[in-house]
């Protein structure tokens, strides 16, 4: 079996900032990526059917995305980049699995760098399987690099800053932005803008949505959170309520809207599948988005070999998974041999300074948007939590009365997590409403265990599998 | 005729015509059969197999699988991680495959 001298899992902000920086130093890198280009949620790029002709329509993601790509195609020539590559299998031996090109094989490595990203919180509500209801991120993908507008009249619900940025986009393509329900609390704005000091990107960046908001005349309600959806075969209607600092909704507060279109954003949940399989062991870090593996300041996991960086290690936004993936490259390369200790911490310096000042403005933004309570009190008996198996909140509900103590078990007894998306949709709420129902903690109803493959494939690719004669 | 494309910032390529449901769409290249179908304000992808439910794109990332549609024959398909092609044929899935 082929072995590789470093493996980056991924090809968005922080995969990309490590093989920037272990090729500069030597290191014969090799990305796997599931996408056909380079740049991964936030960065992706347009097919080459699109022709851009305004770059500065689409945004300050897109600038800060050419200007990492661009680093990228200067060490291009001395990196492996396979796209359209699905990893399936990994182990904490040093192996992984992946499916590319109708051929499913198996390399080896020396050294690994997981940036498996993440993906958008998805939270139960009834009427959030009608079709119109979107993930704030499904409806920026078709915004951004599509060019679509998913509908007419636009309720925005969630937390965050990014329902700002999506507002403006949402405004500036054309479409009618109803309002945005912020279900945090944004009364904190001097502790914001003292802590966002020094930050002056993201800072602008506020500043510019806030103005935009203004213009396009949209309404922000704070303290507000989505109900509930209403349609036949598609969202007719939302109704939204003020909540309290539990968020949870106050009586006489409901208010029902005429829109076509949801697009809800209750922050990210990191993706943990492949730290999971390479046998990392993990933390509950509500803050951080969820389950999310160990690591030193070097990035390295509790796996010798295995490195995490950016939003697949704890939610923080690319510019820390950038300056993370950067200090795993410089970490990966001196560990192989290519750069001495010293010449490796004189160049991670600069990120480690970053990521500190980065971290002040994230707690306060913590303090605003990290999920409460009310948020998991909103789906009913008869909500479908598992979209995949279709599977009600009083189905996971009987299990436990059944006996059922963990999120395995409800599994077990359920199929809860046991669809196609394999547990990403449902496993993170259904952990939090378990846990409430039963007054526990959430690290106490644990995780679904993710099993090879953690992707769907075809068979035919595995009964053909190519162990020893790997296809890189 | 609902045409939801953006047309600032960017320029499209060639269009084509596929084929959704026996009707036909105009797509341009580089989109997604899930991008062509939210473009022209189809929203129902698929239904369910249990409850007979209604779904549509949702993550857009290819990680949910709400949009699976029959594709070119193939059920199971995402639709928002499939580039439309001249004369694709897309069916909405029923369940797990055609009606």
């Amino acid at each position: 079996m082929k072995e590789l001298e470093l493996v980056v899992l991924g090809a968005g902000p922080g995969g990309l900032a490590a093989a920037v920086e272990a090729a500069r130093s030597g290191v014969r890198v090799t990305i796997l990526d599931e996408n056909p280009k380079p740049g991964g949620q936030i960065f992706r790029q347009f097919h080459d059917g699109f022709k851009v002709t305004s770059p500065a329509m689409l945004g300050h993601d897109y600038a800060r995305g050419q200007k990492l790509l661009s680093e990228f195609d200067r060490v291009r020539d001395r990196v492996e980049l396979l796209d359209n590559a699905t990893v399936w299998a990994l182990s904490g031996t040093n192996e992984l699995s992946f499916y590319r090109g109708d051929i499913s094989s198996s390399v080896r490595y020396k050294k690994i760098i997981i940036a498996a990203g993440a993906y958008d919180r998805p939270v139960p509500f009834p009427g959030w399987t009608l079709p119109g209801v979107f993930t704030a991120g499904g409806a920026q993908s078709l915004i951004k690099t599509q060019r679509v507008l998913p509908g007419e009249n636009f309720l925005l619900a969630g937390t965050g800053p990014l329902q700002l940025a999506l507002a403006n986009q949402i405004a500036d393509a054309g479409g009618h932005v109803v309002g945005i329900a912020e279900a945090g609390r944004v009364e904190n704005w001097f502790g914001l803008i003292m802590s966002a000091l020094g930050q002056w990107q993201l800072l602008g960046d506020a500043l510019h949505y806030f103005y935009g908001l203004r213009r396009a005349r949209i309404p922000l309600w704070r303290n507000h959170i989505i109900v509930e959806a209403h349609g036949c075969d598609q969202v007719e209607e939302a109704v939204v309520a003020q909540v309290d600092e539990n968020w949870l909704p106050k009586p006489r507060t409901y208010r029902t809207l005429r829109v076509d279109t949801l697009c809800v954003g209750y922050g990210f949940v990191p993706s943990a599948e492949l730290t999971r399989l390479a046998q990392c062991q993990h933390r509950y870090e509500p803050l951080l988005g969820g389950w999310v593996p160990l690591c030193d300041d070097s990035m390295e996991t509790t796996v010798p070999d295995v490195y995490a960086v950016g939003d697949c290690r704890g939610i923080a936004g690319n510019l820390v998974a950038i300056e993370q993936g950067r200090i795993a490259g410089l970490a990966a390369a001196q560990r192989l041999g290519r750069l001495t200790v010293n010449e490796a911490g004189k160049r991670m310096a600069p990120s480690r300074e970053r990521i500190a000042g980065i971290h002040r403005l994230r707690r306060v933004l913590d303090g605003i948007s990290a999920p409460r309570p009310g948020l998991y009190d909103l789906a009913k008996d008869d909500t479908i939590v598992c979209r995949c198996e279709e599977i009600t909140l009083g189905e996971v509900r009987t299990a436990i009365a059944d006996g059922a103590t963990d999120l395995k078990e409800v599994k077990r007894m359920t199929r809860v997590g046991m669809g196609n998306c394999q547990g990403r949709m449902c496993g993170p709420a259904v952990q939090e409403i378990i846990a409430r129902d039963r007054g526990l903690s959430p690290e106490r109803i644990g995780y679904l265990n993710p099993r090879p493959p953690i992707r769907p494939i075809p068979l035919s690719a595995l009964a053909e599998h190519r162990g020893d004669d790997a296809a890189v | 005729m609902v045409n939801r494309r953006i047309g600032k910032g960017i320029k499209r390529g060639k269009s084509f015509e596929m084929e959704v449901d026996g009707e036909r769409l105009v797509a341009y290249e580089g989109e997604t059969v899930a991008a062509v179908l939210v473009a022209a304000g189809r929203r129902t992808l698929r239904w369910t197999e249990k409850k007979k439910h209604p779904r549509g794109m949702y993550c857009g990332i290819g990680l949910c699988h709400e949009c699976m549609m029959v594709i070119n024959g193939e059920p199971n398909t995402k639709a928002c991680q499939t580039l439309a092609t001249p004369g694709c044929q897309v069916k909405t899935q029923y369940g797990l495959g055609e009606r």
